[in-house]
């Protein structure tokens, strides 16, 4: 007892100041929102697809170049070839709607959305949700269970994951969704009580990413791009979907 | 580490492929019949964060007298998809990365290995140093999460607070090499897409030194607590000779083979590998210039199967690939630790209590994804 006591004196109060004191602490090198120049042709985006890993993540069309963040697995090598892509610093990428996944050419300024719906702002000081894995390769899985380690404790905002989908609010989906895992998915997202919310959280859960993707349960109310998401990017939008930023 | 053969025809070389091994469902549950029988039924979908998988234990009374183990709910075709997509590069990088998330770094280095073994790319001395140092980092962050979960799942909370906090230490540590926290998109074939100058690394070496001294003061507080020592011996054990018989690779079979084969013994070999992987990286760490001039590593061969063999965390992580004469992909086999170690995870729970099945399971903490493919 007296050992614990002495360890957790000397390890000190670890819990990071993200979101409510700063931002969050991200590495050199991370890889966020990326932003596209408005000068982009069918030839650049044509070069920046033929290293692309995943299908459709970049495409042009009348309105001119356009790249999917739910398909997008930052890897960064668009940019390698072709300077006119370029990846920020931006990590608040959750979005309440699919089309606001599309970064447009030319885009002058970006502000992550604000929840409006009363049903996810009542949720604001308590938040339930029943995680599923779909097919994934688990990493989403772990860096969501990340965030209930004391470094993150997203339980000092009321969130946490649950048991059992009938004390959930939310179902939170990773993987591209199995032939597999179709089924188990359907009756989870069946036995959530009303109102609920789909959150889809990783390339794969939003569009199939790398892989074919299943049928959806429903149209998800929050979309969580990356492969996976930082922890950062995942606090910060079930934050700002339940209106507490 | 390659192994390059040659085969006359393209159905001896996948009957090679497929002998390489996987894991193989039970044919159905079997019933158990009896007065004190019953059958508790698990998953696909689990209470915590993790991936599905069903399991069926078999009781007499309080005791599991069978544990029957159903995967393959996370099949998403990843090896055809790699024998798909011949010819992009990034896409079956991305594709071997993803069979299992934790375990994305050994799983580039095999493919890359692969890809080196039939084409005249080179690989540098640093780029191999490099490749080394993301492999320890990623076996470190996962035996520190494991072993902070197991802490957790005997209510021993210190160290299971504080190794959850410390994995994140490490994988942030991966996340300043390559800018991603598991190590994506490091590794490529010929190299590496990420360097390590002079403030990077002496960042690092510091950043290692100071977690090292949390960590060890976490690990010590566990294995010296009678409470803990006392719940993880002698459960769980999985014999010498049957971990032989059934196979057991990696954690699992030093376990079995050095130390009696329980929970305590995993966690033991688990806190060994993290004292080794510790030493390795501050071996590598501590060569200062990053351009040694040393001769770069080649491999090349016409035409073959290629064997890549990588000490993933769990043990030896295996890639083989089929190519034809002309150098295209045919074939691709991926066989993961976890396929050979599920069945000495259900053979650790017979006789023993359905309570003790999380600390089994963490001990030997196996992949779905990695399995399933």
């Amino acid at each position: 007892m007296i050992k614990a006591l002495i360890a957790r004196l000397k390890q000190g109060f670890r819990t990071g100041t993200f979101p409510t004191k700063s931002g969050p602490n991200l590495p050199l090198d991370f890889r966020g929102r990326p932003v596209l120049d408005a000068e982009m042709t069918g030839e650049d985006i044509e070069k920046a697809q033929s290293v692309c890993p995943v299908k459709d993540a970049l495409g042009f069309d009348l309105e001119g170049a356009k790249l999917d963040l739910g398909r997008c697995t930052f890897c960064g090598r668009c940019a390698e070839v072709c300077p006119k892509i370029r990846f920020t610093k931006e990590y608040r990428l959750g979005v309440f709607n699919r089309a606001d996944l599309i970064v447009r050419a030319g885009e002058k300024s970006y502000e992550p959305p604000r929840q409006t719906n009363p049903e996810a702002l009542a949720l604001k000081h308590t938040f339930q949700l029943r995680e599923v894995s779909a097919g994934g390769c688990a990493a989403c899985e772990l860096d969501a269970n990340v965030l209930g380690t004391l470094a993150w404790d997203m339980g000092r905002f009321g969130i946490r994951f649950v048991a059992s989908p009938r004390h959930a609010d939310a179902i939170y989906l990773t993987g591209p969704i199995s032939a597999n895992m179709q089924l188990a998915l359907d009756k989870t997202y069946a036995a959530a009580p009303e109102p609920k919310f789909l959150i889809a959280a990783g390339a794969c859960a939003i569009s199939g990413g790398l892989y074919q993707h299943g049928r959806l349960p429903a149209t998800p109310a929050l979309f969580i791009p990356g492969c996976p998401p930082h922890p950062a990017t995942t606090l910060e939008a079930l934050l700002r979907f339940t209106g507490r930023l | 580490m390659t192994e390059v053969r040659n085969f006359d025809t393209s159905d001896s070389a996948m009957s090679f492929l497929m002998s390489l091994g996987g894991y193989v469902n039970p044919p159905a549950v079997t019933p158990l019949k009896g007065e004190a029988a019953h059958e508790v039924a698990v998953g696909p979908v689990h209470a915590g964060v993790i991936e599905p998988g069903h399991f069926r234990f078999q009781c007499m009374g309080e005791d599991v007298y069978n544990l029957q183990i159903f995967l393959g709910y996370q099949h998403r075709g990843v090896e055809e998809e790699i024998v798909k997509a011949d010819g992009n590069l990034p896409r079956q990088l991305a594709l071997a990365e993803t069979c299992a998330g934790d375990t994305s770094i050994a799983a580039a280095t095999a493919f890359s290995e692969i890809i080196e073994a039939i084409t005249p790319l080179s690989v540098s001395a640093t780029s191999l140093r490099l490749r080394s140092l993301l492999l320890e980092l990623e076996r470190i962050a996962n035996h520190v999460g494991d072993l902070g979960a197991l802490a957790g799942d005997v209510a021993f909370l210190p160290t299971a607070s504080f190794c959850g906090r410390i994995r994140g230490e490490y994988l942030n540590m991966t996340a300043l090499v390559c800018g991603n926290r598991f190590g994506r998109n490091a590794i490529v074939p010929g190299g590496t897409r990420c360097e390590l100058p002079e403030e990077k690394r002496a960042k690092l070496l510091a950043w290692l030194r100071t977690v090292k001294k949390d960590l060890d003061a976490a690990l010590k507080m566990m294995f010296e607590s009678p409470t803990v020592c006392d719940r993880l011996d002698g459960t769980g054990i999985v014999p010498k000779a049957i971990a032989e018989e059934i196979g057991l690779v990696g954690v699992a079979r030093r376990a079995s083979v050095e130390l009696n084969g329980d929970v305590l013994s995993r966690a033991i070999i688990r806190r060994l590998e993290i004292e080794e992987a510790h030493e390795k990286l501050f071996k590598l760490l501590e060569v200062r210039s990053v351009n040694d001039g040393s001769s770069p590593i080649t491999h090349t061969s016409s035409f073959a199967t290629v064997v890549a063999t990588t000490q993933a965390w769990r043990g030896p992580l295996v890639h083989a690939a089929v190519f034809d004469a002309e150098k295209k992909m045919v074939g691709y086999k991926i066989v993961d630790p976890s396929a050979h170690n599920w069945q000495g995870l259900a053979y650790a729970l017979r006789g023993e209590q359905i309570s003790n099945f999380p600390i089994c399971n963490k001990s030997f903490n196996l992949s779905y994804c990695g399995t399933d493919l």
